[in-house]
């Protein structure tokens, strides 16, 4: 310190309020000499600090993405992608070791075997989703749309489209918190790269129909299947603000390994 | 005056050392072959080229490296094994990129400035001994020629914020003209020291000067004293932090090279870290012995250990110590404000510089060595 | 005291003077919106004879979106992530103040629990901020190996809001009646770890920086602003309080818990830029202080008093609340109709758009490398100016 710096504790009254302050005082400047000599001391004392830590390779800091992907720990509550919640936790744990015996005994690797699967089991994707729209209510500035359609077998509402911008996202959470249902989950999902932007506008249920336990409640597993259809991730409204760029080929979409059935009309509807 | 010539002389009659330089060689096999002599003067220059592209590429990643550690990071690690080929990379996009000339700018002197800056640590590698038998030319006037054109280098930074017609540039460049003219100065009456000590200009000459001991040590304060002025006033020189005010990235943006861009700009990036090597390497050589291992007095024995190291790796491992204790410098002090970096040199160094220089004609004068000379 | 801010299109347009002595003209340069001392988007136009400052102009305006405007169409909870883009380093303290704003209006209780965690919380977010505006100063001031110190303090706090919030910057964690998530078990571990690593790292400042004589003899009586004309410019937080104004909101209105706790407001002498610095380094201080009472005794209960769904209308009339941010007093004013759920007007008073023109007042007659110290030691964060 060149200066001595005296931080001294005292009441002072403020605002009609006797408020606890510490004031910060400087000493007088000390002599020529002593001035130069705690000068190149505080210089060294910097010096060796830094020497210090360039001598710890432990405290080195630096995260090495994405080579450390296998490795990287984002918490539970990390607020990434929106999806649904698919809580049908068998039937996923059935597909996942299906397709890992498949891979192998195809002898490749998981997400190979994936595409290879024709007819799947379309359970693990019901949901808790009623369509309520109150995520749509809740988001500031407008990146959900809840699309319903007349259920043919209940004749309820039910959600047919859930399409969510990822574009306009600003991760707030405030959809998951308005969820009554407990239906979607921010996830830990963040590299969201891609080309075209109209790849940014996400359908995030893969089925349209109601609600997993209406499903559940029906014995006949062909009136269960009439209850829902599929839907491909990729099925937005007019993505870009409504201007379709006009020259723009068709959006190619992503092979999703959920589906081999490439939503058309929304494909359409892009172009 | 009998003390002009003491050292210098008497440690060149005296010493098992027999430098040649290139120079030299050229000048010596003239008479017998002309094709030695310029394969000797292709070889110098070939020399010079091939070290000033690899100091270039190896001190910018050495810095990143260092600087990367000092606030704990990794630095370069994805171009090549460890980074090392991040340099030629980055080399390789600014040789791509658009030479862009401002429209208003002063074109022919804005296409000069980069090529000036970085003239003068080319001439100036041509003079360091690296070695007994590594120097393309050995200057009776060394010290006196270094001096000189040194000082040539502030012309290209001033020609530089001149003629990009921009007003950063302009305050940089002014920036730099007034602080490499003043510490030039300093450095120089640091450089005395040594030439009052050694009794020579020629740097050969001061390194086997030093065959008893560094005059950092063996001068008394005096060495000490010059080569911390030394080490302060070239940094200064160098324009880097704690005394980068031209460039200053968080005020000038950068200072006198802000308009430059693409291979022009890597000159300048270039020219400053020759520059670092030029100074360090000085430094090196005058205040720590330059190739002469590390000798003490009479300690036979000692000094023949020292001596089975090769005087080209005692003169590197110098340098690297020099630069990077620079490089140290820079990745830990704040920047000075100009009148700051004004004040420390006409009210501190200078005046500290003369007394050195004083204190060290005395101890010329009386001989006050720490051990007796080799006569 | 009145301070005479000259409009940009006079300064242009004013004639230059020029001395004829010398034949040397004074001129005017950008500083900004791309400048590294903008610190995102600030445009200062600054007249400068030679190195000195004449006089400077702040242009803001460049990241203007008009949050205000889009918050009248916005309900009281969707109001709050868009505090978080204000000053987002501040960001949990910028939701406290909507969120407290509405809370008195809409005679919403809160626990003691909640409060206790919103005021840790906020006292973590103040470490990361001061953390984080040290390394700037550093870096302007050319120690650019201070930024990075600064910036791995910033991201271990930003763990613990990773891991109790789900975000880093943009929180939007403190809502009306309670709070976004509960804390976790293990969070009042976690931050008594914490706390001491925090303190060894403000030592490390006063070494690295504080303890430099460079950089002391560039903030040390540079930038003189007096307690009387601070106030008049309305100044808040450490700019004003390093003018020796004890204004800290935490002590003179206290809300939260901070009404418990016991903690100093730190004041300066004289008001200049080594002031201002230190006035934050021991906030920081303060900062540990106030944690390591409150992190002991973290009360039982739930972490909101509300439901989400639950409708919030305020009553009709003016509702204003603030809170003191990291950079001074954050106000929140809501006009409502006492009808519909979302406010008729709503402006942010924000602390640095005051600040910021404390540096027309005291920057004529310094250096640009003055300039540079003064400004980042007002600490400024741009979105917060132009909202």
């Amino acid at each position: 310190m060149i200066h001595a710096i005296k931080v001294a504790q005292e009441e002072r009254l403020f605002a009609g309020k006797s408020v606890s302050v510490a004031v910060i005082t400087r000493g007088r400047p000390p002599g020529y000499l002593r001035v130069a000599f705690s000068a190149v001391a505080g210089l060294l004392r910097g010096l060796w600090l830094t020497l210090g830590y360039f001598w710890s390779p432990e405290a080195i800091v630096t995260r090495q993405y994405p080579e450390n992907r296998a490795t990287l720990q984002l918490t539970e509550r990390f607020r990434g992608n929106l999806r649904f919640k698919f809580p049908n936790e068998k039937a996923q744990e059935d597909h996942a070791a299906f397709i890992e015996q498949l891979a192998h005994e195809t002898q490749t690797h998981a997400h190979v075997a994936a595409d290879l699967v024709r007819e799947e089991n379309e359970t693990r994707w019901y949901h808790n989703c009623t369509g309520c729209g109150k995520c749509q209510e809740a988001c500031p500035n407008a990146s959900i749309k809840v699309f319903t359609r007349q259920g043919e077998i209940l004749e309820d509402r039910e959600v047919d489209r859930f399409v969510w911008r990822l574009d306009s996202c600003m991760f707030c959470n405030a959809c998951v918190q308005a969820c009554p249902w407990d239906a979607i989950e921010m996830t830990g999902g963040f590299e969201n790269a891609v080309y075209d932007r109209r790849l940014l506008v996400y359908n995030l249920n893969r089925l349209a129909g109601p609600r997993i336990n209406y499903i559940e409640e029906e014995e006949n597993p062909e009136v269960r299947k009439r209850m829902v259809e599929r839907r491909d991730r990729y099925g937005g409204q007019v993505p870009l603000n409504g201007f379709a760029l006009p020259n723009l080929p068709p959006v190619p979409m992503p092979a999703d390994s959920d589906s081999r059935a490439v939503d058309t009309d929304a494909q359409a509807r892009l172009t | 005056m009998q003390f002009v010539h003491t050292i210098a002389a008497a440690a060149a009659t005296n010493s098992t050392w027999a430098p040649q330089t290139l120079a030299q060689r050229a000048a010596d096999s003239a008479p017998h072959s002309l094709w030695l002599t310029a394969g000797y003067f292709l070889l110098a220059v070939v020399g010079v080229a091939a070290l000033l592209s690899f100091l270039g590429m190896a001190l910018i990643y050495i810095e990143r490296k260092i600087a990367a550690h000092f606030q704990c990071r990794l630095g370069p690690t994805r171009v090549g094994p460890f980074g090392l080929f991040q340099t030629l990379a980055d080399t390789l996009k600014l040789v791509f990129k658009e030479d862009f000339v401002p429209p208003k700018a002063d074109r022919s002197l804005h296409m000069l400035a980069p090529f000036l800056a970085l003239l003068v640590p080319v001439v100036l590698l041509a003079l360091i001994p690296y070695s007994p038998n590594v120097q393309v030319a050995d200057l009776n006037i060394g010290i006196l020629f270094i001096t000189a054109i040194g000082g040539f280098g502030v012309m290209g930074i001033l020609i530089a914020g001149w003629s990009s017609n921009n007003k950063w540039s302009m305050i940089g460049a002014m920036r730099a003209g007034a602080q490499i003219i003043s510490y030039e100065l300093s450095a120089t009456l640091a450089l005395l020291v040594v030439v009052l000590f050694s009794g020579t200009m020629s740097l050969t000459g001061i390194v086997l000067s030093q065959q008893d001991g560094w005059w950092i040590w063996r001068g008394h304060a005096a060495g000490f004293v010059a080569f911390l002025i030394y080490v302060v006033a070239s940094t200064a020189e160098l324009n880097r932090t704690p005394f980068d005010i031209p460039e200053g990235e968080s005020e000038l943006t950068a200072g006198f090279h802000t308009e430059y861009s693409g291979l022009r700009f890597a000159f300048f990036f270039l020219a400053e870290f020759i520059n670092m090597f030029t100074v360090s390497a000085l430094t090196a050589t005058l205040f720590l012995g330059g190739w002469m291992p590390f000798h003490v007095g009479d300690w036979a024995g000692f000094n023949a250990a020292m001596d089975t190291i090769p005087p080209g790796i005692w003169f590197l491992t110098k340098t690297s110590m020099v630069i990077f204790v620079i490089m140290w410098f820079r990745w830990t002090f704040p920047r000075l404000r100009v009148d700051q970096l004004m004040h420390l040199e006409w009210k501190v160094l200078l005046p500290l510089g003369f007394a050195n220089l004083f204190v060290a004609a005395v101890v010329v004068l009386t001989e006050l060595y720490p051990y007796p000379l080799a006569k | 005291m009145t301070v005479h801010v000259r409009t940009l299109d006079e300064l242009l347009h004013a004639p230059l003077e020029a001395d004829s002595e010398l034949t040397t003209q004074e001129y005017l340069v950008n500083m900004g919106p791309q400048h590294p001392i903008a610190h995102g988007s600030l445009r200062v136009v600054v007249r400068l004879d030679g190195e000195t400052v004449k006089e400077v102009i702040p242009v803001p305006g460049y990241v203007h979106r008009g949050v205000e405007k889009m918050c009248e169409h916005l309900n009281y909870r969707q109001v709050i992530p868009y505090t978080d883009r204000l000053d987002y380093l501040s960001a949990i303290m910028n939701n406290w103040a909507v969120a407290k704003t509405v809370e008195t209006a809409a005679g919403i209780e809160t626990s003691d629990r909640i409060e206790v965690i919103r005021t840790i919380m906020a006292e973590l977010q103040r470490l990361q901020s001061h953390a984080l505006w040290w390394g700037v100063t550093g870096m302007d001031l050319g120690a650019y190996t201070a930024f990075l110190y600064g910036f791995r303090e910033r991201e271990i706090i930003g763990e613990i809001f990773e891991e109790t919030i789900g975000a880093r910057l943009t929180m939007n964690y403190i809502q009306p009646g309670g709070l976004m998530y509960d804390i976790k078990p293990d969070f009042a571990a976690k931050v008594k770890k914490l706390l001491p690593y925090l303190q060894d790292c403000v030592e490390q400042y006063e070494t690295l920086l504080s303890g430099n004589v460079i950089f002391q003899e560039r903030l040390r009586n540079v930038g003189i602003v007096d307690g009387a004309r601070a106030v008049a410019l309305g100044c808040t937080g450490p700019v004003v309080r390093a003018s020796g104004v004890p204004l800290d909101l935490r002590a003179t209105e206290p809300y939260g818990a901070y009404g418990k706790v016991q903690f100093n407001v730190v004041v300066g002498s004289i008001g200049d830029c080594w002031d201002r610095y230190y006035v934050r380094l021991e906030e920081m201080r303060e900062s540990i202080r106030i944690i390591q009472q409150l992190i002991d005794g973290i009360p039982e209960g739930p972490y909101s008093t509300i439901r989400y769904n639950v409708e919030l209308t305020l009553p009709e009339g003016i509702h204003y609340g603030q809170v003191e941010t990291a950079r001074g007093a954050f106000g929140v004013l809501i006009a409502s109709d006492g009808k519909q759920e979302i406010p008729y007007r709503l402006h942010f008073r924000s602390p640095n758009f005051n600040n910021l023109w404390v540096v027309t007042a005291i920057s004529p007659g310094w250096r640009i490398a003055d300039f540079i110290s003064i400004q980042s030691s007002l600490d400024l964060v741009i979105p917060d100016i132009d909202r």
